[in-house]
C-alpha cells in the first residue's frame, strides 16, 4: 500500500491483470480517448494568434473532437504556443502538474523547439522538453492553422496507437526534469504537487525518478498547507 | 491662445534658462538637452506653467564609451499638441553596483513605474522613488540585462542547452554545401 499525501492508495501492481480478456477493450479505449480531447492553450507567445482560426469556423478544430477547456484540471492537452520566458515556464510547469493523467503537451512554434528567434535572449527558456515531456512539436514561425491541425492529428494517431506516452516519462525520469527546473529556478524550487506520490500512484516509479535533484528538493521542501479562506468585513 | 502661440511662447521661455539647448525639430516636436541638476526644475516648469501634463515614458540609453547613461523624459501637452523630449546625461558609475539619479515621482506620478523598470533593466537607482523592488524580472538575479556590457549570448550559451536536430535529409544537403551549417567566418569565439 503506498500513499498519496496521507491517503493510502492501492498501487496497480498489487492487482495484476491476469485475465486474458482484460486488454480486449484497450484499443477501443485508446480510440475513444483520442477522439475526445480537451485542450488548454497556454498562450505564451505570438504563435497563439494562429489558434483562433484553427479553433473557429474556418478550420474548425471541433470536428476532430478537440475543444478548448478553461481549467487545467479537466484538460488533456497542454498547448504551449510560442516562446516561454523563464518566468512563464514556472507557471507552465505549475499548470502541467495540475493536469490529470494521461496528459499531453504540444509545443507550437520554433521558439519552443530551440529558442527560435529569441535564441539569444537571456529571458527565454530554449528547449521545452528539458522541462516538460513534449509529445509533439509543431515547428514554424508561426505554424499555420493547417500545421497546427496536422500536429493535433499526429497526436491523435499517437494516442490511438498507444504511443502517446510522454507523460509517463515525467514520472519515470522526474529527477532529470526536476534538475533542469532547479537549474533555472534555484535549489528551493518546489511545486504544490507531490509528483513522486503520483508516480507511486500510477505505478511509474523508475530508477530515474529519484536522484540528487529529488534529494535537493527534499532538503528545501516546505510542507504544503491548505489556503485559509477569510472573509473581510 | 491657440497652440502655435503657446509653442512660440514656450521657445522664448526656454531660452531664458541657463545650460539648456533647445532644438525645435518641427512644429510639434522639441528636443531639450539639459544638465542633470536642472532637469527636475525644467519638468516642474513644464508641467506647472506650460501645460506639459503627461509624462508618457522615460527612456534610457547606455553609452558605455562615454561612461554615461542618457535619460529621456517624453512629455506631452494636449494644449500645445506637441511632444517635448528632455535629454539628460548622468555618470554611469561602472565601478559601483548602480548609478544614481533623483526621482521625478513628486512631479509626475507615472514616473514611479518607469523608474522601477529602468532600475531593473539598467541599474539606475532613483532616489526617493517609492517602489524600487523587482518588477518584471522577478526570477532574475544577474546584472541589469539591458546594459550594453552584459553579454546575453555568452549568458545564454552558459545557461541553456540546444536541441540537436540533424536528420538525414539535412545531412545530405549539408554535404552538398547547403543547409544550415555555420560558415567559418560566422563562428563566434
Ligand atoms: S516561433 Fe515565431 S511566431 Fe512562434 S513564438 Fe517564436 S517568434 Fe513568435
Amino acid at each position: 500500500m503506498s500513499k498519496l499525501g496521507n491517503i493510502p492508495v492501492q498501487a496497480k501492481s498489487e492487482k495484476k491483470r491476469t485475465n486474458p480478456l482484460a486488454r480486449v477493450f484497450d484499443e477501443l479505449i485508446q480510440f475513444c480517448q483520442s477522439r475526445s480531447m480537451f485542450m488548454l492553450h497556454y498562450c505564451t507567445g505570438c504563435g497563439a494568434i494562429e489558434l483562433p482560426p484553427a479553433m473557429t469556423s474556418r478550420f474548425d478544430m471541433e470536428r476532430l473532437g478537440i475543444q478548448p477547456m478553461v481549467t487545467p484540471r479537466q484538460a488533456d492537452i497542454l498547448l504551449v504556443t510560442g516562446y516561454v520566458s523563464v518566468k512563464t515556464l514556472k507557471r507552465v510547469i505549475l499548470t502541467y502538474e495540475q493536469m490529470q493523467s494521461p496528459k499531453y503537451v504540444i509545443g507550437i512554434c520554433s521558439c519552443t523547439v530551440n529558442g527560435g528567434m529569441y535564441w539569444q535572449s537571456y529571458a527565454t527558456a530554449k528547449v521545452l522538453n528539458e522541462y516538460l515531456p513534449v509529445d509533439v512539436y509543431i515547428a514554424g514561425c508561426m505554424p499555420r492553422p493547417e500545421a497546427v491541425i496536422m500536429g493535433l492529428r499526429r497526436l491523435m494517431s499517437n494516442i490511438e496507437n498507444g504511443k502517446g506516452n510522454a507523460w509517463k516519462d515525467y514520472y519515470e525520469r522526474y529527477d532529470y526534469y526536476l534538475g533542469n527546473q532547479q537549474h533555472l529556478f534555484g535549489d528551493d524550487w518546489q511545486t504544490p504537487v507531490d509528483v513522486i506520490g503520483e508516480a507511486k500512484f500510477y505505478d511509474l516509479e523508475g530508477e530515474e525518478t529519484y536522484g540528487e535533484h529529488t534529494r535537493t528538493l527534499e532538503q528545501h521542501q516546505e510542507p504544503l498547507e491548505a489556503a485559509v479562506m477569510r472573509v473581510k468585513l | 491662445m491657440n497652440c502655435d502661440e503657446i509653442n512660440v511662447w514656450l521657445d522664448t521661455l526656454l531660452e531664458e534658462i541657463n545650460e539648456i539647448k533647445v532644438t525645435r525639430k518641427s512644429d510639434r516636436r522639441v528636443r531639450v538637452d539639459v544638465d542633470a541638476s536642472s532637469l527636475p526644475a525644467l519638468l516642474e516648469l513644464l508641467k506647472g506653467k506650460a501645460s506639459y501634463v503627461h509624462l508618457s515614458a522615460i527612456s534610457c540609453v547606455d553609452w558605455p564609451d562615454d561612461e554615461e547613461f542618457e535619460l529621456v523624459y517624453h512629455c506631452w501637452s494636449y494644449e500645445a499638441k506637441s511632444l517635448l523630449s528632455a535629454h539628460t546625461r548622468i555618470p554611469r558609475n561602472s565601478s559601483e553596483e548602480f548609478a544614481r539619479y533623483v526621482s521625478v515621482y513628486d512631479i509626475y506620478k507615472p514616473a514611479g513605474f518607469f523608474e522601477r523598470d529602468i532600475y531593473e533593466m539598467f541599474g539606475i537607482y532613483f532616489e526617493s522613488s517609492p517602489f524600487m523592488e523587482k518588477f518584471i524580472l522577478t526570477e532574475w538575479n544577474g546584472p541589469p540585462p539591458m546594459r550594453k556590457d552584459f553579454d546575453a549570448e555568452a549568458y545564454v550559451n552558459e545557461t541553456f542547452n540546444w536541441a540537436e536536430y540533424n536528420p538525414d535529409w539535412l545531412q545530405e544537403i549539408t554535404e552538398e554545401g547547403g543547409g544550415i551549417a555555420i560558415r567559418p567566418e560566422d563562428v563566434r569565439l
